[in-house]
């Protein structure tokens, strides 16, 4: 038997151990009774997806406003993340690693704390229990993750295409769109499915800022999980893991149509 | 095309001299290079030509006009890197196309540059290509033709044939210089290579620690160097202190009659390739060493307490310890004052 067969069946073993926990809970959405000790369900039923495609229930609707929510936060997260990506990977300043570690604060520092004072200061301004201010919030958990992602992109692209560009006759927006975002391209692939996954699964930032006005898809699932209610747990569940792979596969797409050139990698 | 002209350049790093009073007059259509050791400031003074950094003193003038305000997009400075630095998501066609899309040239207009470029570049049936499809040959191609392009007033080359072997390079140093003389290009080339300095210009600027020792055509440069430090540049010298009295130069060799009418101290530098081992030699001398290099043999020669380098060629071997005698014609050797 060769390495590389050992090397197959030890990533299939990974890869099994990954999928299956996704099975049961296949089976789960689909299973209305199934007592213990039995190794398989009783009965099946489509309590759950009826429920969950039912309009009074909203579920849908919800389903909407949290990728709108998300998406919105991923081109903020992003629109931010570059620039200051961009200085932290390129250029020479005094406190350069202060800032670096700084900009990691939010995952370090629990945010629930933060958030408590945010709140108070949301509710003068008026931005409490509205959208915006949900997109603020969640803002705080997702830019370190751009920012770390992007910055790495930077130091390892350098600035010498931009130099080129230029010399070559692109003024300075020309440059950033024929070739920093072109190049960038990769890393924004990654930085923004990174950012939606951070701001779709939030659940206290929503439910603290939002205050039950802003109600996303993981607030609608939250109480699910905590009553035992496996079946729609599990509905719920599914539903949330096939919005955030579809999402990571558009967001790919999307930009590979955009920026050709395959899969080239940075110089 | 144009004139260039840089005026008492001046630049710092950190308080580190990088250029120091640099002056520079190429004419039109004219090919120099700028040769020196890596770090003497060759680059920085293409970057500051093509306006990628300004110089903290001093002026850059283009056919008399002076540059200096012109952002670097609008310079038509154009340098090609020596990693030559296409865009790796871009087609070989969308790489050409680059400059002038960007100066938003017509799209009918691009395309025929784009083909005119391919043709004189010899890579048709590239066009599609990635850059990363590409050998290191075709890249430079490639990168010069899109220098090309936009028709820059000046071709900065920044050791364009460093990353390519030695065929490679003979064939692409070749190229270029065909391109020169064909569209009458002005051309800087930056190189540490001698070799290739002294081939592909007209003339050459010898650049060490941030001063252009001297600018002169390539046989000023060899033949007649300034210094001793533009000498060893081109290759190990011997040198000889001594001095002049009445055209006669005394040092621990002898003394020997010059074709020069100064008096006091001065340093012979004798090439290796000057000195002749010949039966009518005025110096007499013993073999100390041998080193055999095929077409070439390296000897070193003691005359009277003086080790002397010399090169001849593979035809008559000497052993060591032989008594010689060698000929050096000191009408034509270079005095440095001391």
């Amino acid at each position: 038997m060769g390495k590389n067969m050992v090397f197959k069946i030890i990533f299939n073993i990974f890869l099994l151990l990954l999928i299956f926990p996704l099975f049961i809970i296949l089976l789960w959405s689909f299973t209305k009774i199934w007592p213990w000790p039995d190794l398989f369900p009783k009965a099946f039923g489509l309590r759950g997806f009826q429920y969950l495609l039912n309009p009074s229930n909203n579920s849908l609707r919800i389903l909407g406003l949290s990728i709108w929510l998300s998406t919105v936060v991923m081109f903020i997260a992003i629109l931010i993340s570059i620039p200051a990506a961009k200085a932290l990977g390129l250029y020479h300043f005094k406190g350069k690693g202060f800032i670096k570690t700084l900009i990691l604060a939010p995952i370090v520092v629990p945010t629930v704390a933060v958030t408590m004072g945010i709140h108070v200061s949301f509710i003068s301004v008026g931005l409490a229990n509205t959208f915006w201010g949900v997109v603020i919030v969640h803002l705080i958990p997702c830019i370190p993750y751009s920012v770390r992602i992007l910055t790495d992109v930077f130091e390892i692209m350098g600035n010498s295409m931009e130099l080129q560009a230029r010399i070559l006759g692109a003024n300075k927006m020309q440059t950033f769109f024929y070739v920093t975002l072109p190049m960038l391209a990769p890393g924004l692939i990654t930085a923004g499915s990174m950012v939606f996954i951070v701001s779709f699964s939030q659940y206290f930032l929503t439910f603290l800022i939002g205050g039950g006005k802003i109600v996303t898809f993981s607030m609608v699932m939250f109480p699910f999980i905590q009553s035992g209610d496996r079946m729609m747990a599990s509905v719920y569940s599914m539903v949330f893991i096939w919005t955030t792979l579809l999402i990571l596969i558009s967001v790919e797409r999307i930009v590979k149509s955009y920026y050709k050139g395959e899969n080239y990698f940075y110089l | 095309m144009s004139q260039i002209e840089l005026r008492n350049i001046c630049k710092k790093f950190e308080n580190k001299r990088i250029l120091h009073h640099v002056n520079l007059l190429v004419q039109e259509g004219e090919m120099i290079s700028l040769l020196g050791p890596s770090g003497c400031g060759k680059t920085t003074t293409l970057k500051i030509i093509a306006g990628l950094m300004e110089p903290d003193a001093g002026d850059i003038l283009f056919n008399d006009t002076s540059i200096l305000n012109i952002p670097v997009e609008k310079r038509g400075a154009i340098i090609v890197f020596q990693d030559y630095l296409l865009f790796p998501h871009l087609t070989v066609e969308e790489n050409i196309e680059f400059g002038l899309k960007m100066a938003k040239v017509k799209k009918s207009k691009r395309r025929e540059k784009v083909r005119e470029m391919i043709d004189l570049v010899q890579l048709e049936g590239h066009e599609k290509k990635y850059p990363k499809e590409l050998s290191g040959g075709q890249k430079q191609r490639v990168a010069i033709a899109r220098a090309l392009a936009i028709e820059p007033k000046v071709l900065l080359l920044d050791e364009p044939f460093s990353n390519l072997d030695t065929r490679l390079r003979e064939i692409m140093r070749e190229f270029i210089c065909d391109i020169q003389r064909k569209f009458k290009i002005t051309m800087i080339l930056v190189t540490h290579d001698k070799e290739e300095a002294l081939m592909t210009s007209s003339k050459i600027a010898v650049m060490l620690d941030g001063e252009i020792k001297q600018f002169g055509t390539p046989k000023e440069i060899y033949e007649r160097p300034v210094s001793s430090l533009v000498a060893d540049f081109f290759g190990e010298k011997n040198y000889v202190d001594g001095e002049i009295k009445e055209g006669i130069f005394y040092s621990i060799m002898g003394s020997f009659q010059t074709g020069l009418h100064k008096n006091g101290r001065v340093r012979a530098m004798i090439r290796p390739e000057e000195i002749e081992i010949t039966p009518k030699g005025n110096i007499a001398g013993i073999i100390k060493n041998k080193t055999y290099a095929g077409e070439k043999i390296y000897y070193i020669i003691d005359c009277n307490g003086k080790r002397l380098k010399c090169i001849t060629n593979g035809k008559t071997f000497y052993n060591i310890g032989e008594k010689i005698n060698v000929y050096i014609n000191f009408d034509n050797i270079v005095f440095f004052e001391r």
